[in-house]
């Protein structure tokens, strides 16, 4: 559904995306994930037509951004993580206002204004002034904006973000309606936390670059890198040190007879690496892997790019 | 939620440009009539009209209780010169925050995103202004029509001077279009637009007063008697300002003339466009007849004369509300070309580089 190869785009001499490949399948909410500058909204705003590559290409649904930019807009609704309203229009008239930027007209623009107003929960503001609308609402009616002409492809930039935890909530259940509906969701987002719970997919970017890219289980269990919590009775330095001596153990915490580490393996590794720390003499009364997350996965990524 | 993609999207460039005028239209006029801006421009824009208006005559009945005759083409003249000014930097300035204004309400790329092509948004935006204008020089006609109280303007004249306030308003109505697309923020385009204008309404008529001047100056008149005489006309760059046109559009002011009667603003035309007209002085000065057609554009060999002139261009027989309409036709084309291709996304080199690339795959 959305293939990009060697995607290069630079600002002057700052390289925003340094060689970008990405490849998302039809139906898939993919979670774009990095931190601020990292090339998220220039990847979206190439994908939507908005900014072309200096290199590389990007096709959505066959559509090629580059040669065919106005077949990529019939198919993408892009949602930017900053955007503004008019705020001389009422909330209907701005729906309308986009339908008819999109080429509908008429009796389907004012049904499908209905409906998309009902499904984003602003059914009963139709009649009001887009800026006396809360954040929250703004980003639900700019939401339904770009889905106006029933696009394929959604293209979300931080969708959350300005949202308080109840905007949040009903941001997430909107957005789950969408996958339900079958479209192909790329998200970028800070909240790793929150793409966790609606992602399909997941591709990790650092300095323009993609780190990794796949099913979010796969980018999860699959992960070599385990991180692993251990407690004992008695000072923990002698075992921290024994870790911190283990091939592909990295610790990150200690203190408080806890040691906090990563191990690159598998069980069998962890199980050996126990079987020392106790071997040593140290009463252990606690060792477990802690519980993968999206941030994990991503923070040991990023200190495995900064150590090569 | 229905799908209407396929039924509604028309491809093409039309499709792109209905998509583009249509909402651009209906939004922009639904925004001008809500705002508190418009009705305040309207007021201003009426108010110093009118005040205008009632100070001229008020001073004229002060000087005596009669009426003089010529008191009605001078207070015309007035008016339409006020008029022409006061569009003339209305349009740019309305014009200038169009595009810029998107860009800084952050509805920019929203716009971009949508099935309007870039050729429909930036007319819809030229034409909403061009409306709003017209909707301006409408609101004006009820004091325009004061005119007729005191007689000696035919409407045909009346006619031409709205004539020449809309390709004004058109055509620098798109310049401040064409500078909010390219500046980026508002301020500075509206800024830049104004300065333009200033300089085309009155930098032009200066520049070519002095270049004439000096053509004067190093001796116009042939060396012998029937020497060929090159006439250089009226400088093109003269007609980018609409001071130009007006003489067209004061009554007896096209006619230039040795002591014809025109009053205030008509003479100032008058001799503003008879500084382009060395032959003319030159004859004067001669004592010989000059024909009217002879005169504008200073076409065609005398009949009297025993001198040969080069034939002008084909321009110079255009009457000067024509050639003015010919340079703001330009004018918009280029400041709407220039919008479009700022605004676009993709420029010719990222075409051209998907080309190689796409034969070097």
């Amino acid at each position: 559904m959305i293939k990009t190869a060697g995607l290069v785009k630079k600002y002057g001499r700052v390289a925003a995306l340094q060689g970008l490949d990405l490849e998302v399948p039809t139906g898939a909410v993919y979670g774009f994930i990095g931190q601020n500058g990292a090339g998220k909204t220039t990847t979206l705003r190439i994908l939507a037509g908005l900014l072309m590559p200096d290199e590389g290409w990007a096709e959505l649904a066959g559509r090629n951004v580059v040669r065919d930019p106005r077949g990529v807009r019939q198919v993408v609704g892009y949602m930017p993580d900053f955007f503004g309203v008019y705020d001389d229009l009422r909330v209907g008239e701005y729906m309308l206002f986009y339908a008819s930027a999109h080429g509908i007209r008429g009796a389907a623009a004012h049904k499908l204004r209905d409906d998309l107003l009902e499904l984003v929960e602003l059914g009963s503001k139709r009649e009001a002034f887009v800026d006396t609308l809360s954040r929250g609402m703004q980003q639900r009616l700019c939401l339904a904006r770009s889905l106006i002409h029933d696009p394929a492809v959604l293209l979300l930039d931080e969708p959350a973000s300005g949202l308080d935890p109840l905007a949040r909530v009903e941001m997430r259940e909107i957005l789950r309606e969408l996958c339900r509906m079958g479209k192909t969701i790329i998200i970028s987002s800070h909240i790793l936390s929150e793409l966790a719970d609606l992602c399909t997919h997941v591709g990790m970017i650092r300095e323009g670059r993609l780190l990794r890219q796949g099913p979010l289980n796969e980018m999860l269990a699959g992960d070599r890198v385990r991180r692993f919590i251990m407690r004992c009775i008695g000072p923990e330095e002698g075992a921290a040190g024994l870790i911190g001596g283990w091939p592909g153990a990295v610790v990150s915490n200690t203190g408080h007879g806890q040691v906090e580490f990563s191990l690159t393996g598998d069980a069998a590794e962890a199980a050996a690496l126990l079987k020392e720390i106790v071997s040593v003499g140290t009463q252990v009364t606690h060792f477990a892997q802690t519980e993968q997350s999206l941030e994990d996965t991503f923070i040991q990524l990023a200190r495995e790019v900064n150590g090569a | 939620m229905s799908n209407t993609t396929g039924k509604n999207k028309g491809g093409g460039f039309l499709a792109g440009l209905r998509n583009g005028l249509s909402p651009m239209l209906n939004k922009e006029m639904r925004s001008r009539t809500r705002g508190w801006r418009s009705p305040v421009l309207l007021t201003v824009y009426l108010g110093l009209m009118s005040v205008g208006a009632v100070g001229f005559v008020w001073l004229n009945m002060a000087q005596g209780s009669t009426i003089n005759p010529q008191m009605g083409l001078s207070f015309y003249g007035i008016l339409v010169f006020g008029l022409v000014l006061l569009l003339s930097f209305i349009a740019p300035a309305v014009a200038a925050s169009s595009i810029s204004g998107e860009r800084e309400r952050r509805t920019y790329d929203l716009l971009l995103s949508t099935g309007a092509s870039l050729t429909g948004i930036v007319l819809g935006k030229w034409l909403a202004s061009v409306a709003y204008l017209l909707f301006l020089v409408l609101a004006a006609l009820p004091l325009l029509a004061l005119v007729f109280l005191f007689g000696g303007v035919p409407p045909s004249t009346m006619l031409m001077a709205v004539l020449v306030c809309l390709l004004t308003g058109l055509g620098y109505g798109a310049l401040g279009l064409c500078l909010s697309a390219v500046l980026k923020r508002s301020q500075a385009a509206t800024i830049v637009s104004l300065v333009l204008v200033f300089l085309l309404i009155f930098g032009t008529p200066i520049a070519a007063g002095i270049a004439a001047s000096n053509i004067n100056n190093n001796g116009y008149a042939p060396e012998y008697y029937g020497a060929e005489v090159q006439q250089p006309g009226v400088p093109w760059y003269l007609f980018m300002s609409p001071l130009s046109a007006l003489t067209d559009a004061m009554p007896g002011a096209g006619e230039v003339g040795m002591g014809r009667g025109v009053p205030l603003i008509s003479s100032i035309m008058n001799e503003l466009m008879r500084q382009f007209q060395p032959r003319m002085n030159y004859e004067y000065a001669m004592k010989a007849s000059v024909s009217s057609s002879a005169i504008r554009g200073a076409s065609g060999p005398t009949t009297g004369g025993v001198d040969t002139v080069k034939k002008p261009g084909l321009m110079a027989s255009w009457p000067y509300w024509a050639r003015f309409a010919l340079h703001q036709g330009i004018l918009v084309i280029v400041s709407l070309l220039v919008a479009i291709a700022a605004i676009t996304p993709r420029k010719p080199w990222h075409i051209w580089r998907a080309r190689k690339n796409a034969s070097g795959a």
